[in-house]
């Protein structure tokens, strides 16, 4: 699905990513690190928000580096960004009909989509026509990932989906992606090492730019660096 | 207001609109016509405005397309009709090359450039003075459209006024209403929806800087003249700016409230106050703003949206 080899990238002079090479198959993988690592770099790389410096990001065998946010788009790859991610001035069923309008292979499908992201997050149906501004965060970062979703992606991106939402909306949001893992892929950012080790299959750790660490979810719940620095046993 | 209220109300001011030579007097004809070409000139501005871009270069289409028609009709001999046409496509293709150098700035960036923009239009044309007549201007000397009938020239703004509802009514019912919103919402969630945020602004900047171009060969045809300090007067920037944010924006109602409220207050303050009223008008400005940001459109949605009770 995605493969990143070698990659740097930065902004300015500064490098942030370093020397990078990172696979997503057909699974659900983790991202993780501290602060400033470079992950959210990372992904706006993949999403051809940030131009790479050196090194190649393929998507199904097709070179993708360089590409234009909206092509990446439409090629499959839909993003949950951070923060602020909603139209908050549109409803919520025109949110998500935005997620799908403007990705060929999605546009025809969009009640059926519609349904489905209903089916996963029953609040949003409850509150279709409310502008998305008016909701709570985990309503909104529930929207934002069912906005995604419309699109059909092949692969899907979340950054830091637990950030500022309340324990049992974290829980909720991974559960889903849980649920998700059969139908997509799934690579998502993380600092909530703990909840997110629940819903995926592979991870990595990322530190200063660099790859330092690579597992099984398994594996990395009894890696006593991951142990120390993430799970604060 | 509900919508058929709202239909029955438009269709008035229509019948209104197209009737009203037959029983007005000159001066409240011209009065109208005025507002018509600045009401069309703050559409095509909200138009622009929907996708987050704040344009001052109202006035340098403006008067590109006045320039355009003007001078296709002196020194090319185009008919009247066809350089109103001209000047529309004229301004769209001088909105597209400069689109593709300046659309990639935003906010502020974007809005000084367009003004920055507008003078150099005026500029270039005040100097090339054997061409464009320099700061005296150019004047139609035979061939005057519809021979100078006062009633042709209002049909001839109201049809300029159509063309911008027309295409107001086209950005706000089809997928360039989502595209701009989300752009104007929020670029990184747009662009990761699949929206190609670079053609969408192309297309709403060149659409409305035809459609300013095309007032702008109106405007020149109906006076028959035009200097660069007319055609490119900051009026054509400023009042429809201020109208529509004065009906609030982003939507086609908003525009026409503002631009019939501020353009009768102007004239009825000309009247009472002949010193001092561009002061008064000001201030109606400045107290809306404060008390509005939304403008007077809020109004309007605030007691139609009490009562669909919905759950906020």
């Amino acid at each position: 699905m995605l493969k990143i080899q070698n990659l740097d990238c930065g902004y300015g002079r500064m490098k942030v990513i370093d020397a990078v090479n990172f696979e997503v198959g057909a699974e659900s993988v983790g991202l993780f690190g501290p602060n400033g690592a470079g992950k959210s770099t990372l992904i706006a790389a993949v999403m051809g928000m940030v131009r790479p410096w050196k090194g190649s990001i393929e998507l199904d065998g097709k070179r993708i580096e360089g590409a234009e946010t909206h092509v990446i788009a439409r090629m499959g790859v839909a993003l949950v960004p951070q923060e602020r991610e909603l139209f908050p001035g549109m409803s919520v069923q025109d949110n998500l009909i935005l997620g799908a309008a403007y990705i060929p292979h999605a546009k025809d499908h969009t009640s059926d989509q519609m349904e489905q992201v209903f089916s996963l997050f029953p609040i949003l149906k409850e509150r279709r026509t409310q502008y998305a501004g008016t909701m709570s965060g985990g309503q909104q970062r529930m929207l934002a990932i069912g906005r995604a979703l419309m699109s059909k992606p092949r692969l899907l991106i979340l950054d830091e989906p637990s950030l500022g939402l309340q324990p049992s909306i974290v829980a909720e949001v991974f559960e889903v992606l849980k649920a998700l893992k059969s139908t997509v892929s799934i690579l998502v950012t993380e600092q909530n090492v703990r909840e997110s080790l629940r819903a995926i299959d592979r991870g990595y750790v990322l530190e200063n730019g660099r790859i330092v660490l690579e597992d099984s979810a398994e594996g990395l719940k009894t890696n006593p660096h991951v142990i120390k620095s993430y799970l604060g046993l | 207001m509900n919508r058929n209220a709202s239909r029955i109300l438009a269709a008035l001011f229509g019948v209104l609109a197209v009737t009203l030579p037959f029983f007005a007097g000159d001066y409240p004809l011209q009065v109208a016509r005025n507002i018509m070409m600045y009401m069309a000139l703050a559409i095509t501005w909200d138009m622009l405005l929907r996708s987050g871009q704040i344009s001052f270069g109202i006035a340098g289409l403006f008067g590109i397309g006045a320039y355009s028609a003007i001078l296709s009709v002196i020194r090319a001999g185009m008919p009247a009709w066809f350089s109103i046409l001209f000047a529309a496509i004229f301004s769209g293709v001088v909105a597209f090359v400069i689109g593709f150098l300046i659309l990639r700035l935003r906010a502020m960036y974007f809005s000084i450039v367009t003004l920055a923009l507008g003078e150099i239009f005026r500029i270039i044309i005040h100097n090339l003075h054997d061409f464009t007549g320099g700061p005296e201007g150019v004047v139609i000397q035979k061939g005057v459209i519809f021979g100078g009938n006062a009633n042709s020239l209002y049909w001839l703004v109201l049809a300029g006024l159509a063309v911008a509802l027309a295409a107001s009514f086209w950005f706000e019912k089809s997928k360039i209403h989502f595209a701009l919103t989300a752009i104007r919402n929020n670029e990184i969630s747009a662009q990761s929806s699949g929206i190609d945020i670079f053609r969408w602004l192309l297309l709403a900047f060149v659409v409305t800087s035809a459609i300013q171009g095309l007032l702008g060969g109106i405007f020149v045809q109906s006076y028959g003249f035009a200097t660069p300090d007319a055609v490119f007067s900051a009026d054509f920037t400023l009042l429809p700016l201020a109208m529509a944010l004065l009906g609030g924006v982003y939507s086609t109602t908003g525009p026409i409230f503002g631009a019939i409220l501020l353009g009768l207050a102007s004239e009825w303050l000309k009247l009472k106050i002949p010193y001092g009223h561009l002061v008064v008008y000001g201030i109606i400005i400045v107290i809306v703003i404060l008390f509005m940001p939304q403008g007077l459109r809020q109004l309007v949605r605030r007691t139609s949206h009490s009562a669909d009770g919905r759950s906020a």
